[in-house]
């Protein structure tokens, strides 16, 4: 329980730092006795230009807290702030046009539309929103993830590897504010996951990205800058730079 | 096992509901159709035997002497015999015309006749008629009034003194003695209902059929039977056609649904369930579907066989008591069921062919399937090429019957063949018109990925395509052929039927000199001119109206009136030419008529188009009338315009009822209402099929909707708008409608034009022509449908959060 203690007393900076926040934030499924408290409470700020994980065993909440976070979904109570925009008050429109502006997405499967090629998958929330590519750094992009050659082909055509850097590379053409990343290596072997992560890790350190990965591998959760612990719909620690002593201790204290 | 059955019923049952609606919708025609058709037999048939109830035999006989001689036999004797006749004629009630007429007969002998009347009595003497009372109606006459009936030979005065009841399929508009009828020759005898004995009818009449009279009634309702029953055949046609697109819609479901369902099925075989459990599972599915589709189909059928049937009953007397043949619903049923179990049968097989394995690997998401194999393109190449090659056949050959049998074989084999092509041919047509709407920007990017879905799946979106296609196709060979038809026809008519319609005075005073320029003010008419002439003893005992060849311009077409003749005379000049004159009319075409300065020789030609007026050289006119004079109207009717309501309006303006009538316009509104009545028919009827074929692009929408839950939320994360995925779902719609609509339009003209070519370029000069207006419609019909198939499926696609979206499986 100390490591949760230390990270709330240690002082934030405030605004300009922060990529996102979430204050008292729950969700609530259905209604009355069937009615599921998924989060309970949320208080949480991402820092900008820095790569977040967030951990927690299944049913903890972390895919639900990430879904309010990225403006995939609406909240119960409570307030979201996502690069300086308070969600709570958009409709199903605004929201959409907010996430094409500001959200790059890598999900754990179906992240390519199986109908376009890698390169048009690569282009198409910027033609979406009607924002002109920028040739230079798609190109960069795209020969960083090492992806050049295979821009051609159909998802179906490329290994499992392949498919989530060039869902990496749709989040960074994009320039968001901020990338969410669902399981990004969920499906994975050791060797393509460690190659996705080291992406992750290098978009944050060399372009300045501010990245939010949801996992539950300790092993991804190690290429991560900060990690929140979420437990039962509540944050049960918010780390920064564990080590990997105090990243199982914090997740195991439950258990203890 | 059965407890999955049911539970898979309950839990897809909204998704088979598409289907079960094709299969409803050709049931139900089939049965209402045989539900009117028996309305129809017995509306027709019902009043078939009134003429004959009193009668013990009827004797067929057309020979006026006969009849003669059997009228006369009873009188002498002292039983009933009444001739059945008939003539066709027009009346003259107090200056108005009144047109198709049918004479019948009424009989003074009270058990001989049949009529009920609803007014005044029955004849009792000569000169007494009867008349019907939609006639007395239509003719504003009524107990008392005189009517004026022209038979061919003379005129007779007729005196109105009773109203019949109104019948279908016997009778007539005019009732008349059989001593009043039988004065014209030309009376038509159906029969002589006759009461004495067999022999003595036999004696007086040579070879005559003698039936007795219920053995008549049977023949007579027989033939009127058959007559229903052609037509109502030719109705179910269509049905057939629409139970086809039923096919293509039924398998494109069964289809979708098992592949959707893949990981179920191998989940159960992993479970220990056998392929052939599966396959009985799967097949009983569908086995229920079909059931409880054609049992509604059945009762929707005849509930608007029913409603229908009332609704027409209340306009048209030949609307009887809605029944319908036990053989035709059962059949109807029987059918419904054989397609929806004959579709669901190829994608059942595909069902057994999943492996128990295929549960356990991760699901790789929405695949593309492959377009086609070789052995189906080598197939459709020969099909194509075969059905190309009897329909030139089918040109060539002058025997008709052989040469629409062929051209049959011919379309239906390349029809099928290009149908087989479809999984290549459509996805190709897709890509190229998604090319053409796809821009830059938002816009495109919707263009894009609404073409890439529609072509993901080839077989699929073929299939969806080949039902739409199928009813394009016949609508657009049945709209060009009669346009074709219609366009020679008319052409014809412009050169053989080219006054519209002609009105000229015999009485001894003129028309005024502005007659010409009100007629022409009136509604409905194009243009008029005054025709100038006079009346003149041409032949002696023969006066005649002459008439001088007006300005052409106010015929259709550039017909030749005169045609190199001086003179044009109706016939019956002719026929009172003497032996001698005749001879040298028949050898050289010339007649002596009487001039202004004695005997003239002029070159005669005959018709009865200009309604028994003469009409001339205005250089001939001056040596045969002294001083000619205003006498006719030569008017062109607007399109469109009624013949009855100008015909009307003329006699109202010129104010009198010394008129002679002429003109060919009613004839041709008939022939155009004929025309148009046929294609609204065949194209209602055909309706009822893209009307199927339009559920099933919905249906196919909304399956694949389902089907993509994952990705579309995938696409609202990265920022599609809910508005753009509806559009997507829209242009998508649209592009498929759109493709099969346009091939369609290609086949059926090419149908149309070998059709033309077999069918119709022997008998009328033709030549080919697309009625664009009309393909237009059908193209914006089949593309506002095809986005109209798209709303159901957008709207719940557009439901899903993104989040729910992206928890699905």
């Amino acid at each position: 329980m100390t490591t949760a203690t230390t990270s709330r007393h240690r002082p934030l900076d405030p605004a300009p730092d922060v990529a996102a926040r979430a204050r008292g934030l729950s969700k609530t499924y259905g209604k009355g006795e069937s009615a599921v408290h998924a989060l309970r409470g949320i208080d949480l700020e991402v820092r900008a230009g820095r790569f977040t994980a967030i951990m927690g065993p299944s049913g903890s909440g972390k895919s639900t807290l990430m879904h309010c976070l990225a403006g995939l979904d609406g909240v119960t109570s409570g307030e979201v702030t996502v690069a300086g925009r308070d969600l709570s008050g958009l409709d199903d429109t605004e929201l959409t046009l907010f996430r094409r502006e500001h959200i790059g997405f890598v999900f754990q499967a179906f992240n390519l539309l199986p109908m376009l090629t890698a390169g048009q998958n690569i282009v198409l929330p910027l033609e979406l929103s009607g924002r002109s590519l920028d040739r230079e750094r798609y190109d960069k992009v795209v020969d960083v993830l090492g992806i050049a050659d295979r821009l051609g082909h159909l998802p179906g055509e490329l290994s499992g590897g392949q498919q989530q850097r060039v869902a990496i590379a749709r989040a960074l053409v994009a320039d968001p504010a901020i990338v969410f990343a669902d399981e990004p290596t969920g499906n994975l072997d050791s060797e393509a996951s460690a190659e996705v992560l080291g992406h992750l890790r290098r978009s944050v350190r060399e372009h300045q990205m501010t990245v939010v990965m949801v996992t539950h591998e300790l092993d991804a959760a190690a290429y991560a800058d900060d990690v929140v612990v979420i437990r039962d719909g509540a944050v049960a620690a918010h780390l920064v730079e564990p080590t990997q002593d105090e990243l199982v201790a914090a997740l195991r204290s439950k258990v203890a | 096992m059965r407890t999955v059955l049911f539970a898979s019923l309950r839990h897809h049952t909204r998704r088979y509901v598409a289907s079960a609606l094709a299969v409803i919708i050709g049931v139900a025609f089939i049965v209402a159709t045989d539900g009117l058709a028996g309305a129809l037999r017995d509306g027709m048939t019902a009043d078939v035997g009134k003429p004959y109830a009193g009668a013990s035999y009827v004797v067929e006989t057309q020979d006026l002497e006969q009849v003669q001689a059997l009228v006369e036999a009873g009188a002498r004797e002292g039983f009933g015999v009444q001739p059945i006749a008939e003539n066709w004629t027009s009346l003259r009630v107090e200056g108005r015309t009144v047109d198709n007429i049918t004479l019948g007969t009424v009989a003074l002998d009270p058990d001989l006749r049949w009529q009920e009347l609803v007014a005044g009595q029955h004849p009792t003497g000569p000169g007494e008629v009867v008349v019907d009372e939609r006639t007395a109606a239509r003719a504003a006459l009524d107990v008392g009034d005189e009517v004026v009936i022209p038979f061919a030979e003379k005129e007779g005065a007729f005196r109105v003194v009773g109203i019949s009841d109104a019948t279908v399929g016997a009778g007539a508009d005019v009732y008349l003695l059989w001593s009043d009828i039988a004065a014209d020759q030309s009376v038509w005898v159906r029969g002589v209902l006759w009461n004495g004995t067999f022999s003595a009818a036999d004696e007086l009449t040579d070879g005559a059929v003698i039936w007795t009279a219920e053995e008549h009634v049977r023949d007579l309702q027989k033939q009127i039977t058959q007559g229903v029953d052609v037509i109502s055949l030719m109705v179910m046609l269509f049905g057939a056609i629409a139970l086809g697109v039923a096919i293509l819609v039924i398998t494109n479901t069964f289809a979708i649904l098992f592949a959707q369902r893949t990981r179920d099925f191998a989940l159960l075989r992993c479970v220990g369930v056998t392929q052939r459990q599966l396959r009985r599972s799967v097949r009983i599915e569908a086995m229920v579907l079909a059931i409880v589709a054609a049992g509604v189909g059945v009762l929707v059928g005849m509930g608007a066989a029913w409603a229908f049937g009332s609704v027409l009953a209340r306009r048209f007397d030949a609307m009887g008591q809605v029944s319908f043949s036990p053989a035709w619903v059962i059949g109807a049923a029987v059918v419904g069921i054989l397609v929806t179990v004959v579709a669901a049968w190829l994608p059942t097989r595909a069902v057994t062919r999943v492996s128990p394995l295929a549960a356990l690997r991760p699901d790789a998401g929405v695949g593309i399937s492959t377009p086609a194999g070789r052995f189906r393109i080598l197939l459709a190449t020969l099909m194509i090429a075969g059905g190309v090659a009897a329909l030139v056949a089918a040109m060539a050959n002058k025997e008709a019957t052989t040469a629409i049998l062929l051209m049959l074989a011919g379309g239906a084999l390349s029809f099928v063949g290009v149908l087989l092509l479809g999984p290549l041919l459509i996805p190709a047509l897709l890509r190229g018109a998604g090319r053409l709407i796809s821009r830059k920007g938002p816009a495109g990017a919707v263009a894009r990925l609404a073409t890439g879905n529609s072509v993901r799946n080839p077989r699929r979106t073929a299939t969806t395509a080949a039902s739409l296609m199928v009813g394009v196709t016949l609508t657009t060979a049945v709209l060009t052929g009669l346009h074709v038809m219609w366009a020679g026809l008319s052409e014809e008519m412009d050169t053989s039927y080219s006054l519209d319609m002609a009105v000229a005075v015999i009485g001894a005073e003129p028309l005024p000199d502005d007659i010409a320029r009100r007629a022409a003010e009136l509604d409905g008419v194009d243009d008029a001119v005054l025709v100038t002439g006079g009346r003149h003893e041409l032949l002696t005992g023969t006066e005649s109206v002459l008439l001088g060849v007006p300005d052409t311009s106010i015929l259709r077409g550039s017909e030749d009136v005169l045609r190199g003749a001086d003179l044009v005379v109706p016939h019956e000049l002719i026929n009172v030419l003497g032996e001698q004159d005749l001879e040298r009319y028949y050898a050289d075409g010339t007649v002596t008529v009487r001039g202004v300065d004695g005997p003239l020789v002029v070159k005669v030609r005959s018709t009865d188009a200009y309604g028994g007026t003469v009409v001339l050289d205005p250089a001939v006119l001056e040596k045969l009338v002294s001083a000619p004079e205003p006498r006719a109207l030569w008017l062109r009717a607007q399109d469109g315009a009624d013949a009855g309501d100008l015909e009307t309006a003329l006699n109202t303006l010129l104010g009198r009822s010394d008129l002679v009538w002429s003109g060919d316009y009613e004839e041709r509104t008939w022939v155009e209402t004929q025309m148009n009545v046929m294609t609204g028919a065949v194209v209602g009827l055909l309706g009822v099929a893209i009307v199927i074929a339009l559920i099933g692009i919905g249906n196919t929408l909304g399956l694949s909707v389902i089907e993509r839950g994952r990705e579309n939320a995938l696409l609202r994360a990265m920022g599609l708008t809910k508005p753009q995925l509806r559009r997507t779902l829209a242009v998508e719609g649209l592009l498929v409608a759109m493709v099969a609509t346009l091939l369609g339009i290609a086949i059926g003209l090419g149908f149309a034009w070998v059709g033309i070519e077999v069918l119709v370029a022997e008998m009328i000069d033709t030549s080919f022509a697309v009625p664009v207006r009309q393909l237009a419609v059908v193209l914006v019909v089949a593309g506002v449908s095809g986005v109209l198939a798209s709303v159901l499926p957008s709207r719940r696609a557009a439901r899903v959060s993104p989040a729910e979206g992206l928890a699905l499986q």
